[in-house]
């Protein structure tokens, strides 16, 4: 028996063991080794977020870094879309994703995935902007003032959609819930407080420096929309705050009403691009639409793309008909959001339109006077063959040559029943070619000139206490009605008139929710509009309805948040 | 760090290894060396061995080797359960072969971390051998645990080559699916779930072919050992060896088999279909005016008849104290959608030398296997069934030559070239058979896997031993990918990516282990042991479009997209097991387990897997000794925690920016354009638990011609790794990964073998199993809200399933449907469930489940003198399917909704006959959730075995088929659908099979 052996071997395994351990526990400390993970901020990487998450999914087309569902539909952008046109007079859509029929009929529950979606990405886009400011502020005094200005943005929204939201500044808290009217005032007293620590204002078109960046007109452009809307947030108007900052822009902004630009020619099936149809195409960044854009969101279809911002604005009001009709750049046509016969009520009785041979763009817009016409119906001159002798069907499957499609909005399924709108365009005015046939190219102008000028008229005449617009306003209006082409030139319009131009220049842009709650004629108002409140004929919803709920999700997660009054 | 750390393990193995060799022939010769078989030849493992009159005693190892010290001449029995004692007299050498005493064998069973005598065993394992003669096609191991382990499912995902299966033992404790699957462990080497292209899981790399045996461990008691991945199981599988001292031994196993699908989906055809358009539509409709002259079965197209065939050559002995085996298996296999197909080549070697009077011990193993996929096109299935049945296949028209000549849906092209003025109608469907032709998708996949394990038996010190095993696995797979210009997925620009992915695994783990009989009736025996283990993954992958030759900028890439990424993490382990068997019947059993994870953050890294077990052999007492009917009779009951941390990512709980790689992701306000976005994270993420009750007993009757066993057992998980809602603003994503939420497992598992007929020239075996288990979601995270799941093509954000606190996994969430006096479902009217007045999403309730709470295993065999026949059946009953395919031709108009484009549908849709409507809750009813219960008969096999000289030649041939029939009330395809959705998927053909098996 060897002993000595066994004496030897079994401590060494047993040192030997041992030594492996203390070592081996120390490999459970890690650093992410991906390439693409980072643990220390990059300041302008950062910056960059701060704006992308108004329009990007996050990590590329299709794919979110939220869970939110569907990536695409799950855009702020498109989310905000959504919950602001397809809840009034404007739009509707057929589609059976979640929520989208809540917003249709405005039946929409504290349950709903959209609300929840956009009270997610608005308040994501504060968070990062307080991560920003945190760990980045001392990096360049003009970005720190432009994040203070993005954060006030998705406050904003979240303000004028949700009332009393979630509020932190610090970054990792559980927030707390502020009300409507401090909320109003904190945002107020941001913007005041670093808009001059933001870029001057000036024109920037894709190419020239700082493109895409908000400079100090896109601040007071807010402040006119906050104040205009001051009753809504506060209890109390503050007009003649709303008419001073839309001076400010006016005057100071540097932009200017694009009023075309008859040295180009442009080509489209009329022949010709007008103004207005400019301000919405793909090269609306670099053509001289852009003079007229006080804050654009980028959307480039090969650099910044999405499935929720420009991408969806087009693809979402064509068909395949339409496609055919009206040749264009990228390939998504899905066939969804559409007209509801009040807002072409605008443009056109619907007897008038009834007596049209057919209803292409064109034949529409010169019947309504009125370039912003940009409605669809269908080809009806018997126009049967295309270009390449193939038979043309319209979504029915009907041949052409059929007025086949409703103004009304009988059955909300189907895309058909309510006029098109080919207001978003993927062609480009200069007839060239496009970065991407998939994804869009078209900037998404969340703010124009033109707003400007219909809130200054709206708050001059309410500030003095007019039902009418007074000299300046008219001017303004009248600016935009010539540059649509319209010669229908009131010399005094009134308020519910500015009401009606809005839904004629802005309409499908954004703000109508807004406007009809400023108005009166969204909760509770016997103003109506086909489907309103799930009723055909029009009904009625309570006044409760002027803020959507908080997520529930959020009220389950968040102890310090009360449910808005009424759901 | 990691550098330092792949250096120390091998030296520290080399310091003991070159230890246990300057012990070399230091040690006197008066063992006896033997080794044990059976009467087949096969090893016996764990054969106990004693020298007559005397206290010495040992148990006989892996290979059935054992040594033991006795006097020359005296006395040596060999006894084992299930065998007739032998007693031989002592000599330097032994070849012991053992006489069945029944039929029953495969007494020894592999453990976690050792080996263990059936009889001694507390834990619920289940051990079994492939059935060498009864089977249908397996190309991959899971085919042969299909419905042969009670508590055991294994659901293969499609009838595509290659396809993985989902395992679930005794159900699932987590809701995603990777924190689910089982550990499966190779020879000693635990097994990542973390596949690489072209390797559908762990199991796929080893030849079934070269599996000794599966043992499943599936109580706490039994799994505890792994600790934090015992959660879901453990199926452990231990690959052939070579025998000491015999002549090499060649044999062949092959097979030739054809394989067809079962059954066409019913649809349309042409003439239906036209009459259906006339009808609707009218002959001057627009819609009438789209449809074509021609009557094309598009699955005609689509699908084949398959011929696969399969190899597998090896060669086994012992070179003295070497023995070895090689095997070399090569499968070719078809798959009978046009396109697909799958080859594997598989070697493996195995070296089990040992030294020192078999006292130092060796274990290498080498396995190498290279798998080429070519996966077929899977949207043509689902095309198939939908397309214009009136459309060509081709068409001569001049539109369709940018199409290759396949007829499909167009429309004026977007893209500004002339030479391509048509594209296809994104919507609209895709000729199937292009979808096939236009696409070269295929994947290369290379395996490495090897181990050496080293066991010492303590010269001086028999009690006591050191076992080792080093392993690792290396894997690289390449998808390459190439859609023709052509193609309709990607008209004009084509499509064209390389994506390459490998990882590597190492693995090492010692423990000592102390044995110690006493008083005569008392065994004690003890092991700890250190296991540490580093899993690394990386991959990058590149696609892009090219604008044709046409083009104004030719043959220039189109949005090209390019990603790395990286991943890695360690597990440290501490563990052990004591046993404690008194009197040869009561056996207690307590394992422990320490794991430290580098998915954890300080704090939170190490968790602690405790187990307890006692067995009581109560046909060993005193007032059962002489009931002679009763051959075995074994209570076993145990207690114990396990882990889990699948699932999740490895820093979750670390705070970190993602760049997006996406070159369409770039937003250009400064510096480069990209962004860097802030994810969410949970430092306080720490390990799931589960904690298992189990009892069981295991009995034998009439000499063990009648076995089986009996357990049952409850589980609740805790601390649940979910992905829950957060507040806005407090953290950076909206659902972080947090340990929220708990789940109950209840069951009972059955399993029984009889043998009615046990003769010389009759055997005759049956054996079933069946396993009840019931799932409940006990608490979910935060919101109350249940969490859905399950697409069913209904808009985004509609989903059929959920979890819901009070009710199984996987259950369905749908509307109610109300019929109407004939017994048809009334189109949008479902029951207003809360009776606000309004239907709404409120309305909808819990209906079935997608997961069986059943589940039957069958299988018979006999063999009569040189013939053999068997079959296997397989049953699940109560689980429910949502067929999505009805749903979505609801409606006979669903045919032309889209605009230009027509489609196909199915002889339910008349049945159904909805109109065309918006309400989410036309569709997501209970009306289309269906009892999928059914019955399969897996195989049918006959075989023939024939011998032509004694010593020589001699072999079987067989003949069987695969996925005979079903029977069930579901009205699709194919009941058997992982996850409760029904749709498209590729079809489980029939097989035909032809094999051979010589021995030279």
């Amino acid at each position: 028996m060897n002993l000595r052996y066994i004496s030897n071997i079994i401590p060494s395994a047993a040192v030997a063991l041992a030594l492996g351990l203390s070592s081996c526990t120390g490999d459970l400390d890690v650093t992410p080794i991906d390439p693409n993970s980072y643990t220390e901020v990059a300041a302008q990487k950062l910056f960059n977020k701060c704006y992308a998450e108004f329009v990007l999914e996050g990590y590329g087309p299709g794919s979110s870094e939220l869970d939110l569902g569907d990536a695409g539909l799950s855009v702020c952008y498109r989310l905000l879309w959504n919950a602001n046109e397809l809840t009034t007079d404007e739009a509707l859509c057929g589609w059976t994703d979640k929520g989208i029929a809540e917003y249709d009929y405005n039946t929409f529950t504290p349950a709903n995935e959209s609300l929840y979606g956009l009270y997610w990405r608005l308040s994501f886009g504060a968070s990062i902007c307080n991560q920003y400011l945190k760990d980045c502020a001392d990096y360049d005094a003009t970005m720190t003032a432009e994040v203070h200005f993005i954060r006030a943005l998705y406050y904003y929204f979240l303000l004028d959609n949700f009332g009393n939201p979630s509020f932190s500044e610090n970054v990792g808290e559980t927030p707390r819930q502020i009300q409507s009217a401090e909320l109003f005032n904190w945002i107020v007293k941001e913007l005041e407080d670093n808009m001059g620590g933001m870029l001057p204002p000036s024109i920037r078109k894709k190419g020239s420096a700082n493109y895409g960046r908000a400079d100090q007109s896109a601040a007071w452009m807010l402040l006119t929309r906050l104040y205009l809307n001051a009753e809504k947030y506060t209890g109390t108007p503050q007009w003649d705050k709303a008419k001073q900052y839309a001076e400010k822009v006016i005057k100071e902004s540097g932009r200017s009403i694009w009023m075309g630009d008859n040295a180009t020619t442009h080509t489209s099936s009329n022949g010709k691009w007008s103004a207005y149809q400019m301000l919405f195409m793909a090269d609306n960044d670099t053509s001289g639409a852009f003079d007229e854009s006080i804050f654009a969101f980028i959307t480039d279809g090969a650099s910044t793309a999405s499935w929720g911002a420009s991408t969806f604005l087009f693809a979402a009001s064509w068909d395949n008909n339409m496609v055919a009709e009206y040749s264009q750049k990228t390939n998504q046509a899905w066939g969804g959001n559409r007209t509801r016969v009040d807002l072409v009520e605008k443009f056109i009785s619907t007897s008038a339109l009834e007596a049209l041979d057919n209803w292409e763009t064109a034949t529409i817009v010169a019947a309504a006077g009125d370039d912003r016409a940009l409605l669809y119906g269908d080809n009806a001159k018997g126009d049967k063959f295309d270009d390449n002798g193939n038979r043309k069907y319209d979504d029915n499957g009907k041949p052409l040559g059929l007025k086949d499609r409703l103004y009304t909005n009988d059955d909300l399924a189907t895309f058909t029943h309510g006029l098109a709108t080919t207001k978003y365009t993927s062609q480009r005015s200069d007839g060239g070619s496009v970065s991407n046939t998939t994804h869009n190219d078209n900037d998404i102008i969340l703010m124009r000139l033109a707003e400007a000028y219909l809130a200054y008229a709206e708050a001059e005449a309410r500030a003095a206490g007019s039902n009418t617009t007074l000299t300046e306003g008219t001017r303004l209006i009248n600016v935009l009605r010539t540059r649509a082409n319209n010669s229908d030139q009131h010399t005094t319009y009134t308020l519910r008139e500015i009401l009606d131009e809005r839904a004629r220049e802005l309409y499908f842009e954004g703000v109508r929710r807004t406007d009809l709650i400023r108005y009166g004629y969204y909760g509770n108002s016997s103003y109506t509009w086909q489907w309103k409140g799930g009723v055909q004929e029009g009904g009625k919803f309570g006044a409760y309805r002027n803020i959507f709920p908080i997520p529930q999700t959020e009220i389950a997660t968040n102890s310090n948040l009360k449910q808005n009054p009424g759901y | 760090m990691m550098k330092q750390v792949n250096i120390q393990v091998p030296l520290r193995m080399l310091g003991l290894i070159l230890g246990l060799f300057l012990s070399v022939g230091a040690f006197a010769q008066i063992d006896v060396k033997g080794h044990v078989k059976d009467a087949t030849g096969e090893d016996v493992i764990g054969a106990t061995v004693r020298v007559v009159g005397t206290q010495t005693a040992t148990v006989t190892d892996f290979d059935g080797n054992f040594v033991i010290k006795a006097n020359q001449g005296a006395d040596i029995s060999v006894s084992f359960v299930g065998y007739q004692t032998v007693t031989v007299k002592a000599a330097p050498t032994l070849e012991i072969t053992l006489q069945d005493d029944a039929a029953l064998l495969k007494e020894v069973v592999v453990i976690g971390y050792g080996v263990a005598r059936k009889s001694d065993l507390t834990g619920s394992v289940t051990a079994i051998k492939p059935d060498e003669k009864n089977h249908g096609v397996i190309t991959n191991a899971q085919d042969m645990m299909q419905g042969k382990i009670a508590g055991v499912n294994v659901t293969t995902g499609s009838g595509a080559p290659g396809t993985g299966a989902t395992i679930r033992i005794r159900g699932g404790s987590s809701f995603n699916d990777s924190g689910n699957d089982p550990l499966i462990v190779i020879d000693g080497l635990a097994m990542d779930n973390q596949g690489v292209k072209g390797l559908s899981n762990p199991l796929s790399m080893v030849n079934p072919a070269d599996i000794e045996s599966f043992t499943v461990l599936k109580d706490a008691s039994a799994t505890a050992i792994y600790g934090s991945r015992g959660s879901n199981g453990v199926i452990i599988i231990t690959t052939k060896k070579g025998r000491k001292n015999q002549a090499a031994k060649v044999s062949y196993n092959g097979n030739v088999s054809a394989s067809v699908i079962k059954k066409y989906a019913d649809v349309l055809d042409g003439n239906q279909y036209r009459e259906l358009v006339q009808q609707l539509y009218g002959t001057d409709s627009g819609r009438y005016a789209l449809l074509g002259n021609d009557n094309t079965d598009w699955q005609k197209q689509i699908y084949r008849t398959a011929l696969s065939h399969d190899h597998n050559i090896t060669v086994a002995g012992g070179l003295a104290n070497m023995p070895y085996r090689l095997s070399v298996g090569f499968t070719d296999q078809q798959g009978i959608v046009e396109t697909s197909d799958f080859k594997r080549l598989t070697t493996s070697v195995t070296m089990n030398p040992s030294y020192l009077e078999d006292h130092l011990k060796f274990n290498i193993n080498g396995k190498f296997m290279y798998a080429r996929t070519r996966y077929a096109n899977t949207g043509a299935i689902g095309n198939a069934v939908s397309f214009d049945p009136t459309q060509s296949v081709f068409s001569d028209d001049p539109k369709y030559k940018q199409f290759g000549g396949y007829w499909q849906w167009t429309q004026n092209a977007p893209y500004g070239d002339s030479a391509w003025p048509y594209s296809k109608i994104a919507l609209a469907q895709a000729n199937p058979r292009s979808q096939l032709m236009s696409d070269y998708n295929r994947a290369n996949s290379f395996d490495y896997q090897g181990n050496v394990e080293v066991d010492y038996q303590i010269h001086g010190f028999e009690d006591l031993r050191v076992h080792m095993n080093f392993s690792g696995d290396w894997a690289n797979g390449t998808q390459k990918e190439d859609m023709q210009p052509w193609g309709p997925d990607n008209f004009y620009y084509g499509y064209y990516s390389k994506e390459n992915e490998s990882k590597y695994n190492l693995n090492y783990t010692a423990y000592l282990q102390y044995y110690k009989d006493f008083l005569k009736t008392q065994h004690f025996d003890i092991m700890g042991g250190y296991e540490w283990r580093h899993e690394k993954w990386w991959k990058d992958k590149n696609e892009y479009g090219l604008f044709p030759e046409t083009s104004s900028t030719p043959n220039a890439k189109y949005n090209e997209q390019s990603e790395e990424r990286k991943s890695e993490h360690y597990l440290v382990s501490f563990y052990g097991r004591a046993n404690y068997i008194a009197f040869d019947r009561y056996m207690l059993t307590a394992t422990l387990r320490a794991d430290g994870s580098s998915r954890f953050g300080k704090g939170n890294k190490w968790g602690y897997f405790p187990s307890a077990a006692f067995g009581w052999k109560i046909n060993e007492e005193k007032f059962l000794k002489n009931v002679k009917i009763l051959s075995e009779l074994k209570l076993r009951l145990g207690w114990g925690k396990t882990g889990q941390q699948e699932g999740i990512g490895d820093y979750n709980y670390i705070a970190q920016y993602q760049q997006p790689t996406s070159t369409q992701a770039l937003y250009p306000t400064a510096g480069d354009g990209y962004q860097y976005i802030p994810l969410g994270y949970n430092e306080d993420l720490k390990w799931e638990t589960t904690t298992t009750y189990n009892a069981g007993l295991d009995f034998g009757f009439l000499n063990n011609r009648i076995t089986g066993s009996f357990d049952v057992y409850h589980r609740k998980t805790t601390d649940m790794l979910m992905s829950a809602p957060v507040a806005a603003m407090s953290n950076f994503g909206n659902r972080i990964t947090k340990n929220i939420g708990s789940m109950k497992n209840t069951g009972f598992e059955v399993s029984l073998t009889v043998r009615p007929i046990q003769t010389e020239d009759v055997q005759w075996e049956i054996s079933g199993n069946a396993t009840y288990n019931k799932n409940e979601v006990a608490e979910l995270a935060g919101d109350g809200q249940p969490i859905e799941y399950g697409d069913v093509g209904l808009g985004t954000g509609n989903y059929a399933l959920a979890h819901q606190e009070g009710k199984p996994m996987g259950s369905f969430w749908v509307y109610q449907q109300v019929y109407g006096e004939d017994g048809k479902p009334l189109q949008g009217v479902v029951v207003d469930r809360d009776g606000n007045g309004v239907i709404d999403i409120n309305d909808r309730y819990f209906y079935k489940s997608s997961i069986a709470p059943w589940l039957f295993g069958f299988s018979n065999r006999i063999q009569y003198k040189a013939w053999d026949f068997g079959f296997g059946l397989r049953a699940s009953i109560g689980n429910y399917v949502f067929n999505q395919r009805k749903m979505g031709q609801r409606s006979l108009e669903y045919i032309g909704t889209g605009t230009g484009y027509m489609s196909n549908t199915i002889p339910s849709a008349y049945e159904v006959n909805y109109k065309n409507g918006d309400k989410i809750y036309d569709a997501l009813t209970d009306y289309f959730v269906e009892n999928a219960s059914f019955l399969k008969c897996d195989n049918i096999t006959v075989g023939y075995t024939f011998k032509t000289r004694d010593d020589g030649l001699n072999g079987r041939v067989y003949a069987s088929a695969t996925n005979v029939f079903t029977i069930t009330k579901y009205k699709g395809m194919d009941p058997e659908v992982s996850g409760g959705i029904d749709n498209a998927i590729y079809p489980r053909p029939l097989t035909l099979l032809l094999g051979l098996n010589l021995n030279f």
